[in-house]
């Protein structure tokens, strides 16, 4: 029995020592056009986008396009569009060194640490050799760049984020269109007492509630702040934290969310807000073919509207910037980056933008128009002619900033905090001290 | 020494070699694991970084540093708590209320045991219905309409209910099955040692204390240990209602090691706690059977 023992203990240790070693080498991030033969054979995108979505589609069609020159060409879409699953399977494989050609991700702290260990390949210098570099969007490029600027994820997708209202709901409760982030506790308060939820949230998946932790610090000190705190460097507890910890803590007492919000999902939220109860909704422009076009309840068709961020007094940022995330980003992976990727890539990304507009959706490039769909409402084009006027800066989502343990203890705080669980100050604590505690690992 | 008399000498070494690959088997499926996660237990990796030796600081920080592993470790005995009153209480009132039925026992057997073979997901989900406040759920409507519409409530989101409700569909789903458990040994008990001691004027108490649960111990040891070990590991239905929220007020254990590992890919950490699940299942067992045996002797 103990030689049995010594045995599997020897063999879990040897087992993971092999693994261990099992890291392997990567080819040269930085060489975005490799030599030789094109040899056509089935390549893998990780991704988490909706299975049905205008991405998959559109990629799908040039994928089969491409195959028609290159026999034996395939690209194999393998997708997680829940995203805290898709996460989990990312890293996982990141971790198993078996990540696929090309696999999605956010600019988060996991990913940069894949960029420095040199498993991405250079999306700037590779945009730029496909000669495609100055079509995107500057903010949709921005959005996928890491703090340090380098850029490693290309964007497929260019969004903006709204608060959509039902103009008849305002006008029951006597209230106006928020002209700063401040007034909105106190119109909760009117909405609740004329019998209205304020605002629809979807609390299941946890990101919806972290946009309005961002929103306060991006208006008063600019989109550096989250870059700061993730690092330690700048606290909840500083002024620009405690605004957004007692504003939340205000929406909280308003009764600004429906009740039992944290239990209710994404299309709960929605079917709130689509079929007049509640008479603001926080969402981005992914939504427009369900909240501008026919499809949309007839009976609040008519009411429906959307205004941007509010800004506050003396905010640092304009009204025209606001969250304009271009989704998650595909990155390229460094150690199977040979000459058929690099070719199906140049083919692909040529070939997208035009593809992506006709379906009705903005593109992360400039050079094509998007179509609006025929049963669109006036405010379809309403909608994408705010990308045309955007300011330098965006907010950016902090959940894609912050590191996960960090990220995990602030949604979880969050809700207590809009809940009336906790008290403004021990939020800030609890939050300062997992800071001070997780991020030092992330980011040294 | 019976059984081997009646085999042929070799047949000893076939037996060997007959159950050496199930061993095998449970070595690599089962042990493999645990030493492996004791192992990690003693580095600090998050995956893709080198694997750095830290000793003991994992399980320093685990039991020293750790507010959010003492709630979820309490958290997940009063889970079990929950649980086990439910699958046992509920399973041994129902069995024994079934053995006194005389028509439609099979009926009932199946109603009580079809939430076992419905999949996990599809529990959570309807749960998430039946607990929701807007639009008002099952639960809710109930009791607006018996009158007592003071307790209405989003009980997923009240920190104070949440625990509870997210242990009642585990327990729920699984009493059927200890039931029938239960209700099988409750059958094999003799009628004759009934009779006799319903002639010497037992009470249907005296009876049950004195006989028949004495002679059903044995299978309710089992069910308790199953029971137990499948309370501790409980993991799905919370992680899907809640995902261990609000705050940490529904997170066990298992939900925090899960998110340790694949959320914040500190799998060296996830690991110590994983280890820490394995010695408290061990244990709870050993206690178990100690107090059972004990009270039996």
């Amino acid at each position: 029995m103990k030689n049995a023992f010594r045995a599997a203990a020897a063999a879990a240790v040897a087992a993971l020592a092999l693994t261990a070693c099992g890291g392997g080498s990567s080819t040269d991030p930085s060489n975005v056009s490799p030599t030789g033969e094109i040899k056509p054979r089935e390549i893998s995108w990780l991704l988490s986008r909706p299975a049905d979505g205008a991405v998959i589609n559109i990629m799908k069609k040039i994928a089969d396009d491409y195959a028609k020159d290159h026999p034996g060409f395939e690209l194999n879409l393998i997708t997680t569009p829940d995203r805290p699953s898709y996460i989990q399977k990312l890293e996982t494989l990141a971790a198993a060194n078996k990540l696929p050609e090309l696999f999605d991700t956010d600019a988060t702290p996991f990913a940069q640490q894949l960029a420095k260990q040199g498993k991405m390949v250079d999306a700037e210098k590779l945009l730029k050799t496909l000669d495609v570099y100055d079509d995107y969007r500057p903010g949709a490029l921005d959005y996928q760049r890491f703090d340090d600027g380098s850029l490693y994820m290309i964007p497929f997708q260019f969004e903006l984020e709204f608060i959509w209202y039902n103009k008849a709901l305002l006008e029951k409760a006597g209230v106006a269109v928020p002209t700063s982030l401040d007034d909105i506790p106190a119109m909760c308060t009117a909405l609740r007492n004329a019998g209205i939820t304020p605002i629809a949230i979807d609390g299941q998946d946890q990101w919806p509630l972290e946009r309005y932790v961002a929103y306060q610090p991006f208006r008063e000190a600019g989109p550096d702040f989250v870059q700061k705190l993730k690092k330690g460097e700048a606290k909840f507890a500083d002024p620009a934290g405690q605004k957004t910890v007692t504003w939340l803590a205000e929406l909280g007492k308003a009764k600004c969310f429906q009740e039992g919000f944290s239990a209710q999902g994404y299309s709960d939220a929605q079917n709130q807000f689509t079929s007049g109860q509640a008479a603001m909704y926080n969402i981005g422009t992914w939504e427009l073919p369900s909240l501008a076009t026919d499809k949309l309840n007839p009976d609040v068709r008519d009411d429906i509207d959307f205004f941007t961020l509010p800004t506050t007094e003396g905010s640092v940022t304009a009204a025209n910037e606001f969250v304009s995330p271009s989704g998650i980003g595909m990155a390229v992976n460094a150690k199977t980056y040979d000459p058929l990727v690099s070719d199906f890539l140049k083919f692909a990304l040529d070939k997208y933008p035009a593809e992506y507009a006709a379906t009705g959706a903005l593109s992360p490039t400039t050079d094509v128009e998007t179509a609006i769909p025929a049963n669109a409402t006036p405010l379809y084009q309403k909608a994408l002619d705010q990308a045309d006027n955007l300011g330098s800066k965006q907010a950016m989502p902090w959940d894609t900033q912050l590191d996960p343990t960090t990220n995990g203890r602030l949604q979880q705080e969050l809700v207590l905090l809009v809940q009336g669980n906790i008290t403004p100050e021990q939020f800030t604590s609890t939050m300062d001290n997992a800071i001070a505690q997780n991020a030092p690992k992330f980011f040294k | 020494m019976q059984p081997n008399r009646m085999l042929p000498n070799r047949s000893r070494t076939s037996v060997l070699v007959f159950l050496l690959p199930p061993l095998l088997l449970y070595c690599a499926a089962v042990l493999f694991p645990i030493f492996q996660s004791l192992f990690l237990s003693f580095f600090s990796w998050n995956g893709i970084s080198d694997m750095e030796f830290v000793g003991l600081d994992n399980y320093v920080r685990m039991f020293v540093a750790d507010d959010i592993f003492w709630r979820a470790f309490l958290n997940a005995l009063i889970y079990l708590a929950i649980c086990l009153v439910l699958q046992l209480g509920g399973a041994l009132v129902v069995a024994s209320l079934l053995t006194s039925l005389r028509r439609g026992r099979e009926l009932i057997k199946t109603l009580y045991l079809l939430p076992a073979v419905i999949s996990t997901v599809a529990i959570a989900f309807l749960f998430v219905r039946i607990y929701s406040i807007d639009p008002a759920g099952l639960l809710n409507q109930l009791l607006h309409w018996i009158g007592l519409g003071s307790l209405e409530r989003p009980w997923l989101s009240d920190v104070n209910t949440v625990l509870a409700a997210v242990s009642a569909p585990e327990g729920w789903r699984f009493t059927g099955l200890y039931m029938l458990i239960i209700y099988a040994a409750l059958i094999a008990v003799p009628k004759e040692l009934e009779e006799a001691a319903v002639l010497d004027g037992a009470s249907r108490w005296t009876l049950f204390t004195k006989i028949r649960f004495p002679y059903i111990r044995p299978v309710w040891i089992t069910t308790t240990i199953m029971a137990t070990t499948y309370g501790l590991r409980g993991f799905d239905i919370p992680y899907l209602m809640t995902n261990g929220g609000p705050g940490q007020s529904s997170e066990l254990l298992t939900t925090y090691m899960y998110k340790t590992a694949f959320t914040s890919t500190d799998f060296g950490y996830a690991s110590t706690i994983s280890v820490f699940i394995v010695i408290e299942c061990l244990v709870a067992v050993g206690l178990i059977l100690f107090l059972l045996k004990r009270k039996a002797d």
